[in-house]
């Protein structure tokens, strides 16, 4: 029997903080060494330690980066998730488990491997054996797998960077391992990792790192955050990566970094920023949104530019906070009390993340607001390729700012709120330059910005402001369409679901379906977005949470006439979107929209 | 023909006035806001360098009715100081000047207000405090003492927060307590803290005539000026003209010299108080406190705080003013960073 050549899934049980992300990333990172199209994805609990926790890897030609919907290769080396690991198996599963938890597995259905992994373990390090003994499955997976040598030396190396005691004994565990796994498993695999022609360009990189990245090209000056997972990681690589790609010519930081006492004060300090003629940004998760939203509505209303990054995690409340969801969406779009809009950059890809990072300031200059990125936990703090990020193809653009006398007397009958040219963005001037200042405010104001409670005014205010962001539409990020000719079902989605759209679009082409795809990257939504849903006969928009929030935005905004082509499939349970789980459900609504 | 009067670099006090106050007549708030106006001019500070911040409230409106020629920000309640922090980030050359209120700086907002000071954000921070929420109608703020009562309803139960004695636990560079009546005074110690680098707190005792200036409110007008218990007379003494001087006191007195040279002169009054000194500083305010009374003068000055900035190592041009050069890392840099990644 010919094997099954990169297209497998490996499920990896630990503990939360017994070492075993070192061995998980080992694995990924030989396998991606050696050309396999591979993707991992840590589910971990929030907590430090002592929780279960699972390391998903993927190997797939097709470029699958989903989880995937089975396990073929189990290992099991969590007590406290042991029987519930074992009963999710299907029949035929590669069951490698540690010997040394002395618990059963009785599944006679599956392909049961064991290894004593920890008492092997104790013989390199008494001490470390319950971190060394994760490095034997890595021995039997490159067994199994026949992964390559040199692969898994570059992966280790890299993981303990100079380390040489640890990259010894850690080489040492997985040839023991591996020879363990010949000598004593009489097992055939049926599964191969196969070297394929790597593009040397490539790299792994979390969106997170990649977004920090961008921020810096885009001339990030005032950093201000409060910790929260799934953010933290975006503004701690701004703080590790600034110091070695910018500074000032008399060596001072050019990017100032304020932890705040809370996300109400980094959200304040972002605003300070953008007033005073600054870059500022913070990055924070739905529950700092929350608290940010005051101030929100401020930016909104002052007119004043930030940038305010929010990786998704699962709420409500304090949710699952180490888990991901799209559940913010409709939040971000809304955010503060009263009518206000505002525009929001959904990366779906860590290229993106990173050129949305510096764009997100360009926008908010040039729209005088606040200006959103939008991203989870899956793309945030999981790795992903990329074939290296693209330096900004225009210079930074720091909007209607008046800098000199000159420029005022240019424009006839200047006023801070006036829109002279008719595109609702006003010219602003910043303090300290000693032109035209004026009390910015969250009160009622004129085109002057003096102080007003005039209906009038306040309603010519906000329809400025409505125009204003309406604007800015056709100039955010265009969507990516992939079109069938025959424009039958279109597929409207965004973000982190880009990773598991091409699993989906082939199990339903398989049905006999034929299927476009949109991937929506900001809000509002560009008009190709409307165009694409007049040229479909059915439209769904697919969502990783439980109400359709897209789908609601597009609902209020659509001309009436095409809201019935449009049906919602949206699903959330915390984890990572799974291809077939959502290929089911896209199936029954359209075999309902069709009884 | 009249001379106009004009200050170190020649502008008229004018220059320095705001719209029309739209406060209750005879409100401490407007007094407070006459005396910025004339310490600001008197100090010769160019009004586009000033930037005016303020939260919400009755004292946050203020920055409408004086420095018509500085920009500011009437932010939100409670939140002014993070907003004054962002700024300061981007343009530590700005003269933040902030106003704020009891309800704004002891209830909503006394977490950022704490946050300020341990980082010495670079400001004036002037707290009109008057022991009610006036644009809601009269309502008790956290800084009103037991046993004051009100115009209307019953006397204040709960133990009031002394913003000042908390700042001096904070290590707040510069703290002083006085009254709106006190022109002088609130004058000197405005200037003064005009001259500081670092965080400086003036508490303003500002009475609410329409709500709390009944004898029984132990902030009303008559109240305050029988309770004042002075800590020393002060005397603010500009670098530009240290001739022009007020006289020498008979009796002693003790100079500070400010960051910008300026010095303020501490004439004893009693005993001496020692305002480099927390302890001393803590005494003086409980044991006003213990007697019902209002301790005023500089209480605390510690002038060998980096301030916020300073501990960040900012470059020296305001990060607003940067070129993008020094913004935008070069395209080989990225390169550099992407081979990087590329050889992991």
């Amino acid at each position: 029997m010919s094997p099954r050549v990169n297209d497998f899934t490996i499920n990896i049980a630990t503990a939360n903080g017994t070492g075993s992300q070192s061995a998980n990333l080992v694995i990924l990172h030989s396998m991606y060494e050696m050309g396999v199209p591979v993707s991992g994805k840590n589910l971990f609990p929030s907590n430090i330690s002592g929780l279960p926790t699972w390391f998903i890897i993927r190997a797939s030609d097709a470029g699958y980066q989903a989880p995937g919907d089975y396990t073929h290769i189990q290992i099991m080396m969590n007590k406290d998730t042991w029987q519930k690991d074992l009963d999710n198996l299907d029949p035929g599963t590669v069951i490698i488990y540690n010997e040394d938890t002395k618990l059963p597995v009785d599944r006679d259905d599956c392909i049961v491997l064991g290894m004593p992994m920890t008492k092997m373990a104790r013989k390199i390090s008494p001490k470390m054996a319950k971190l060394m003994a994760n490095m034997y499955y890595v021995g039997a997976l490159a067994h199994i797998l026949k992964i390559d040598d040199d692969a898994i030396r570059k992966a280790i190396s890299q993981q303990f960077g100079g380390k040489e005691k640890a990259i010894e004994w850690n080489m040492q565990a997985i040839s023991e391992g591996k020879e363990y796994a010949q000598e004593n498993w009489e097992y055939e695999s049926e599964y191969l990792a196969e070297a394929r022609e790597k593009d040397p360009n490539t790299f792994l990189i979390e969106g997170n790192e990649a977004a920090a990245l961008g921020a810096i090209y885009g001339g990030i000056n005032m950093l201000s955050w409060y910790p929260i997972t799934p953010s933290s990681s975006m503004a701690e690589s701004i703080i590790a990566w600034i110091p070695k790609l910018r500074e000032g010519e008399d060596g001072g930081a050019t990017c100032a970094v304020v932890q705040a006492e809370d996300e109400l004060a980094a959200a304040g300090m972002v605003l300070g920023a953008g007033w005073a003629g600054g870059r500022g940004m913070t990055c924070t998760s739905g529950p700092g949104i929350s608290l940010m939203s005051e101030f929100i509505g401020l930016f909104y209303f002052a007119e004043v530019p930030g940038v305010i990054w929010d990786v998704n995690r699962t709420g409500p409340s304090t949710g699952l906070p180490t888990r991901t969801q799209q559940g913010d969406l409709s939040m971000l779009y809304e955010a503060s009390h009263g009518d206000t809009q505002h525009i929001v950059l959904i990366p779906g890809t860590v290229d993106e993340c990173f050129e949305f990072g510096w764009r997100a300031f360009d926008y908010a200059d040039r729209f005088q607001t606040m200006v959103f990125g939008f991203g989870d936990l899956d793309l945030g703090m999981n790795r992903w390729s990329t074939a290296g990020f693209e330096y900004p193809d225009i210079p930074m653009d720091r909007g209607k700012v008046i800098r000199s006398q000159e420029q005022m007397d240019a424009i006839e009958n200047y006023g801070r709120y006036r829109d002279v040219d008719g595109d609702g963005i006003a010219y602003r001037t910043l303090p300290g330059s000693g032109l035209d200042p004026i009390l910015y405010r969250g009160t009622g104001h004129d085109e002057n910005g003096i102080y007003s409670e005039d209906p009038q005014v306040y309603h010519a205010t906000m329809k400025r402001l409505k125009k204003k962001i309406d604007g800015a539409r056709d100039l955010l990020p265009a969507p990516v369409i992939r079109e069938e000719k025959e424009k039958k079902i279109g597929i409207i989605f965004y973000g982190s679901m880009e990773n598991t759209i091409v699993e989906i679009d082939d199990m339903l082409e398989e049905t006999g379906l034929s299927i476009s795809t949109c991937r929506v990257r900001a809000l509002p939504y560009h008009s190709e977005v409307q165009k694409f849903i007049e040229e479909h006969e059915k439209v769904i928009v697919l969502e990783i949470n439980r109400d359709g929030q897209l789908f609601g935005i597009l609902r209020k905004e659509l001309p009436v006439h095409l809201l019935s082509k449009v049906q919602s499939v949206a699903y959330s349970d915390g984890l990572p979107p799974r291809a077939k789980v959502y290929t089911n459900m896209i199936i029954d609504t359209l075999e309902g929209a069709e009884s | 023909m009249s001379i106009l009067k004009l200050n170190v670099i020649d502008l008229e006090k004018s220059e320095y006035k705001g719209g029309k106050s739209s406060l209750c007549p005879g409100c401490g708030h407007d007094q407070i806001s006459n005396v910025i106006i004339q310490a600001a001019w008197e100090n010769g500070i160019k009004p586009e360098g000033i930037a005016k911040m303020s939260g919400i409230g009755c004292s946050s409106k203020t920055p409408a009715y004086f420095l018509g020629k500085s920009h500011g920000f009437n932010t939100v309640h409670g939140r002014m100081p993070s907003v004054t922090t962002g700024a300061n980030m981007v343009n530590k050359d700005l003269s933040f000047l902030a106003v704020s209120g009891d309800g704004d700086t002891a209830s909503i907002g006394i977490g950022q207000f704490i946050h300020a000071i341990r980082r010495n954000l670079d400001m004036v921070y002037i707290i009109e405090n008057n022991g009610v929420y006036g644009l809601t109608k009269g309502q008790y703020s956290a800084t009103v003492e037991k046993g004051s009562k009100k115009k209307k309803g019953a006397a204040n139960q709960q133990a009031p927060i002394d913003l000042c004695a908390m700042a001096v636990n904070l290590g707040c560079s510069f703290v002083a307590k006085s009254f709106s009546g006190s022109k002088k005074q609130l004058t000197a110690l405005l200037r003064a803290a005009m001259s500081h680098k670092g965080m400086a707190i003036i508490d303003v005792i500002s009475p609410c005539v329409t709500f709390a200036n009944n004898d029984e409110s132990y902030r009303s007008y008559n109240y305050v000026k029988a309770n004042d218990e002075v800590l020393h007379i002060v005397d603010y003494i500009p670098h530009f003209s240290p001739i022009e001087a007020v006289e020498v006191p008979a009796g002693e007195f003790k100079e500070i010299k400010l960051f910008d040279g300026s010095t303020l002169r501490l004439e004893t009054v009693g005993s001496e108080h020692n305002p480099n000194d927390p302890v001393e500083a803590l005494r003086a305010i409980h044991e006003a406190d213990r007697e019902g009374r209002h301790v005023t003068g500089l209480l605390y000055y510690n002038p060998d705080m980096k301030t916020a900035t300073e501990t960040l190592g900012l470059t020296d041009i305001p990060l607003m003013a940067l070129p993008d050069s020094q913004l935008r890392p070069s395209k080989e840099s990225l390169e550099l960073v992407n081979a990087g990644f590329r050889a992991n």
